[in-house]
């Protein structure tokens, strides 16, 4: 059946490429213009391509490169012979040399009268009528030129029930062309193998990475001719960096698979030995065998986990870790530029890695994949979902804004959380389960990100409403200000030309809800909240402190948009005012403070997405972390924190007044019985000066005292438990305080008037 | 002049051939445009059959009187659905118009082609000149544009085929998901081609 499946016959070398995006599924064959004398085909004319090695053959039209350069050939293998992938693959890497002219050979197309196919449906499809594949397949069908025993594949993502039709019979050899007029019949199975539909692309997200890695894979492949003689040595090493579960070790596989390179992957800590040497001679043995695999083709030598075999070198008790490290490095050095081996390795702590290894000859390209911003969130939830039966009502948009700081692995935890769900919610359809809306959300609740899993300072918080805070309404009105209004709309602050504001400080006399409110304040703008206090971030050894914050504010750039909250932010960062030049922990943790809120820019590991990408708008604008600082004590506050660019919004919350009293008494007594005598209203006048925490033990001691009286059964808290509370109650605030925290800006701000 | 003719002859083929392409992707365009409010309204219905069927009739005092209200309301709704699909049938009809205009127009330009292709040569059709581009280019262009009609009509035809009123939240999604087509596609792709050309019309 294919007469010219035999050794290919002479011609000059074409170089398979392959095939452009807007080529997929066009079933195009793209040549250089000397292929097409030679050939002597016209635009569109039907060439029969004959693989080599009896990999079977592919149909396609011809057409002129882009670039008119000859010596090159693309191909949409749209309609092939079965099983013909592989073949192609196997041509296109480096081993495969190519094509030969000849093996391409102009047919006649004559148009067809009739054809019959056998429908390879999809599978989700849910068993469609016989008229209703006919017609698929005849519109699969239309205007392409087809040959007896090929598989004919639908282009990726076009809809309808058919992934592919066998051409079964009716096509006079060697081609047909099926026209609008063609009769298109069903007919009996091919006794051929299974056929395989093509594979998808399981990447999601990654395009910019995967390209980078891919040329650099590619092109010593490609154009080994073209590089001799520029006399380049193509670069042999790549770094990959980025937090872990972005899909590092995915890429690497998925783009050798790709590429047609033989991997070879190794985990840094499979290769460690317990006696001394031998670690080493597992590295050089690894290092042989991905040399005696280049020797039949292009070679990729994977090394996962790089930083457990080469840490940084220098440290006592390191002797032979450091032994692995020189013998990685000369084994890097070692490679010549004619072996085709591509070193990748993995790491999610770059800094962690001997900076020997970090330099051109050795890893000469760092590819840095981080956290995946809201596009390339869709793209991998598009990916995954892709062969899930998801309900239409799912809108993955929203899902890709919902899970900000997931990475792929969070995001494919979270897709399978929800089909599990939705498998147990439809137990009466066990067979065909569909994924909702709110198995995703219901999903979401249990997956965390993994970032957050070894996270610092992150909380499980109690969700408390604005209308939960009693009073203090212009307060609240500039906190959703500062905060929410730029992290919830910041398309809004952009059309306004503002900058969202970096930090907040809030300060007033102690216990007048300053926390509270910062807790309505992450209830209510679904973000990243990561609560900071002294506790976690001194600890007995120099320089850990500022480590610490530092991470801090690494993860929490991660997981943009992030509050990041100092309570007591007075006893954290110490000041540098009082004249002491010492060199106190507290000022050290103030400088990394200052650093981290106003520095110069992100560190090269913190990269996410494509920097100059317009479309990213929303999250370029969101890229910041957003700081919120509590305290009683502004006055000891450094002066340099409190500037502009900093902490550059300053509330005071003041201690509340009648009317706040009053309502934060009504929210005190909201789950308490009370009789009806009581008057809300005279205790708040009567209780001056009394704070928030003041009155909220006011209200539990009245009803102790309640239970107290009337025993165990009582049913009210009467006006009178009130009062004889009221009595033993003092207030916390004093008028002297109030007016050092009223007077403490306000002086501050006649004072620089009068330097000017 | 003599070896001219044959490229003048599907030059001018082409000529005719884009401005027909022009109009039909003006009545394409407006097709669509009609088309949203037909779906707005049919996911309207379905919220509106989603919240008579969450509705117990009978729990209702004032509507205890009317005797089959819930099925007759049904019967009355799905009616109206009925209506409505039978006009985006309509206009799904002139979509399939415009795409078979396009591709009887553009496999006329490529019989043109076809009959003139020896003595034409490969180095004519690939000589792009200073306003109009190659030949080429053009015929694949005008493959790429009826192969887009093609797809995109047949991924409309599929969803609106794929509609069941036992699926209420995917008709109400419907509205979204028509848009996603347009969006997953190319959608400038005509416009770009015809300004691409739009030198060599004027010529």
């Amino acid at each position: 059946m294919t007469p010219d499946s035999g050794p290919c016959p002479e011609g000059p070398l074409l170089k398979l490429l392959p095939v452009d995006d807007r080529d997929q599924g066009t079933q195009r064959c793209r040549l250089g213009p000397a292929a097409f004398r030679t050939l002597g085909v016209h635009l569109g004319s039907a060439v029969r391509v004959s693989l080599p090695g009896g990999g079977g053959a592919c149909l396609c039209t011809a057409w002129p490169r882009r670039d008119g350069a000859d010596g090159f050939v693309q191909l949409d293998a749209q309609c092939a012979s079965p099983g013909s992938a592989a073949a192609l693959a196997l041509a296109a890497g480096p081993g495969g040399g190519g094509l030969r002219l000849g093996c391409l050979r102009a047919v006649p197309c004559p148009p067809l009268r009739r054809v019959t196919v056998w429908p390879v449906l999809r599978e989700r499809a849910d068993a469609p009528g016989d008229a209703a594949v006919l017609e698929a397949a005849r519109e699969l069908l239309r205007n392409r030129p087809v040959s007896e025993g090929l598989l004919l594949a639908a282009p990726p993502g076009a809809p309808g029930p058919l992934a592919a039709v066998h051409i079964v019979g009716g096509v006079p050899e060697p081609a047909g062309l099926v026209t609008a007029r063609t009769c298109v019949g069903l007919g009996a199975e091919p006794p051929a193998e299974e056929a395989q539909p093509p594979a998808e692309e399981t990447l999601g997200g990654l395009a910019e990475a995967a390209a980078a890695l891919r040329e650099l894979l590619r092109l010593p492949l490609c154009y080994p001719r073209a590089l001799a003689a520029l006399g380049l040595a193509m670069p042999r090493g790549v770094l990959l960096a980025g937090p872990p579960g972005v899909g590092k070790t995915r890429l690497v596989r998925a783009v050798a698979r790709e590429v047609g390179a033989r991997l070879l992957a190794v985990g840094g800590a499979a290769l460690q030995g317990a006696r001394p040497g031998e670690t080493e001679a597992r590295v050089r043995r690894v290092f042989e065998r991905a040399r005696e695999l280049a020797a039949r083709g292009p070679g990729l030598l994977l090394l996962d986990e790089l930083d457990s075999l080469c840490p940084r070198r220098g440290g006592p008790h390191r002797l032979s870790e450091s032994r692995a490290v020189a013998q990685v490095l000369t084994l890097l050095d070692g490679f010549d530029g004619h072996q085709d081996v591509v070193v990748v390795a993995t790491t999610n702590r770059p800094d962690a890695l001997d900076p020997a290894l970090r330099r051109p000859g050795r890893f000469d390209r760092e590819v840095i994949i981080g956290t995946p911003t809201l596009r390339q969130r869709r793209a991998i939830l598009q990916v995954i979902t892709s062969k899930m039966p998801v309900s239409r009502g799912v809108d993955l948009d929203e899902l890709a804004e919902m899970t900000v700081g997931y990475v792929g692995a969070d995001l494919a935890a979270l897709c399978r959380e929800a089909a599990v769900l939705a498998l147990l919610r439809d137990e009466k359809r066990h067979d065909s389960p569909t994924i909702d809306e709110t198995d995703f959300h219901d999903a979401f609740k249990k997956i965390q990100p993994s970032s957050f899993r070894s996270a610092i300072g992150l909380l499980d918080l109690r969700p408390v409403d604005w209308e939960e805070i009693g009073g203090l309404e212009d307060v609240k009105l500039k906190l959703k200000q500062s905060i929410e209004w730029p992290l919830r709309f910041p398309q809004a602050f952009a059309r306004m030309g503002l900058t969202p504001p970096h930090g907040l400080l809030l300060h007033g006399p102690p216990g007048c809800a300053k926390t509270t409110l910062v807790r309505a304040l992450a209830t209510s703008c679904c973000c990243a909240f990561i609560s900071l206090s002294g506790a976690e971030l001194f600890s007995p050894f120099v320089g850990d402190s500022e480590k610490v914050l530092a991470q801090v504010f690494r993860q929490a750039r991660a997981s943009t948009p992030a509050i990041v909250f100092l309570d007591e932010i007075d006893s954290i960062v110490g000041s540098r005012l009082g004249g002491r030049a010492g060199c106190d922990v507290q000022e050290r943790v103030l400088a990394v403070l200052l650093t981290e809120l106003d520095g110069v820019g992100l560190r090269a590991e913190e990269r996410r997405g494509s920097g100059s990408d317009q479309q990213e708008f929303q999250e370029v604008l969101n890229r910041n972390v957003m700081i919120v600082a509590a305290t009683n004590r502004p006055d000891v506050l450094d002066d340099a924190l409190l500037r502009p660019g900093r902490l550059d919004r300053i509330v005071y919350i003041p201690p509340p007044d009648q009317k706040g009293r009053l309502s934060i008494l009504k929210v005190c007594t909201k789950n308490m019985p009370i009789a009806p005598d009581v008057s809300l209203e005279s205790l708040a006048a009567e209780t001056h000066l009394f704070s928030g925490a003041d009155l909220r033990n006011l209200c539990r001691e009245a009803a102790l005292l309640a239970l107290q009286e009337d025993g165990l059964e009582a049913a009210a808290v009467r006006q009178e438990h009130f009062l004889r509370s009221l009595g033993t109650a003092k207030p916390s605030l004093q008028h002297v305080d109030l007016a050092l925290y009223e007077n403490l800006f306000k002086k501050e701000g006649l004072a620089t008037l009068e330097d000017i | 002049m003599a070896q001219d003719q044959p490229l003048l002859a599907v030059q001018e083929a082409l000529k005719k051939c884009f401005p027909v392409v022009e109009e039909q992707q003006g009545l394409w365009q407006s097709t669509l445009q009609d088309c949203q409010p037909l779906l707005a309204s049919l996911s309207n219905l379905a919220e509106q059959l989603q919240a008579a069927q969450n509705l117990r009739f009978e729990d209702v005092p004032a509507l205890r009187a009317f005797p089959d209200l819930q099925e007759r309301l049904r019967r009355k709704q799905l009616e109206t659905g009925d209506t409505v699909l039978d006009r985006l049938e309509e206009k799904l009809d002139t979509l399939l118009k415009v795409r078979d205009t396009v591709s009887s127009h553009v496999e006329r330009v490529f019989h043109t082609y076809e009959q003139h292709a020896d003595a034409l040569g490969i180095d004519a059709v690939l000589q792009p000149s200073v306003v109009s581009p190659s030949v080429a280019d053009m015929l694949e262009w005008l493959q790429d544009i009826e192969r887009h009609y093609r797809s995109s009509y047949l991924k409309r035809k599929y969803l609106l085929s794929s509609i069941q009123w036992g699926d209420l939240a995917g008709i109400q999604a419907l509205p979204t998901t028509w848009n996603r087509i347009s969006e997953d596609e190319r959608q400038d792709l005509v416009q770009d081609i015809l300004l691409n050309v739009s030198f060599f019309l004027e010529e």
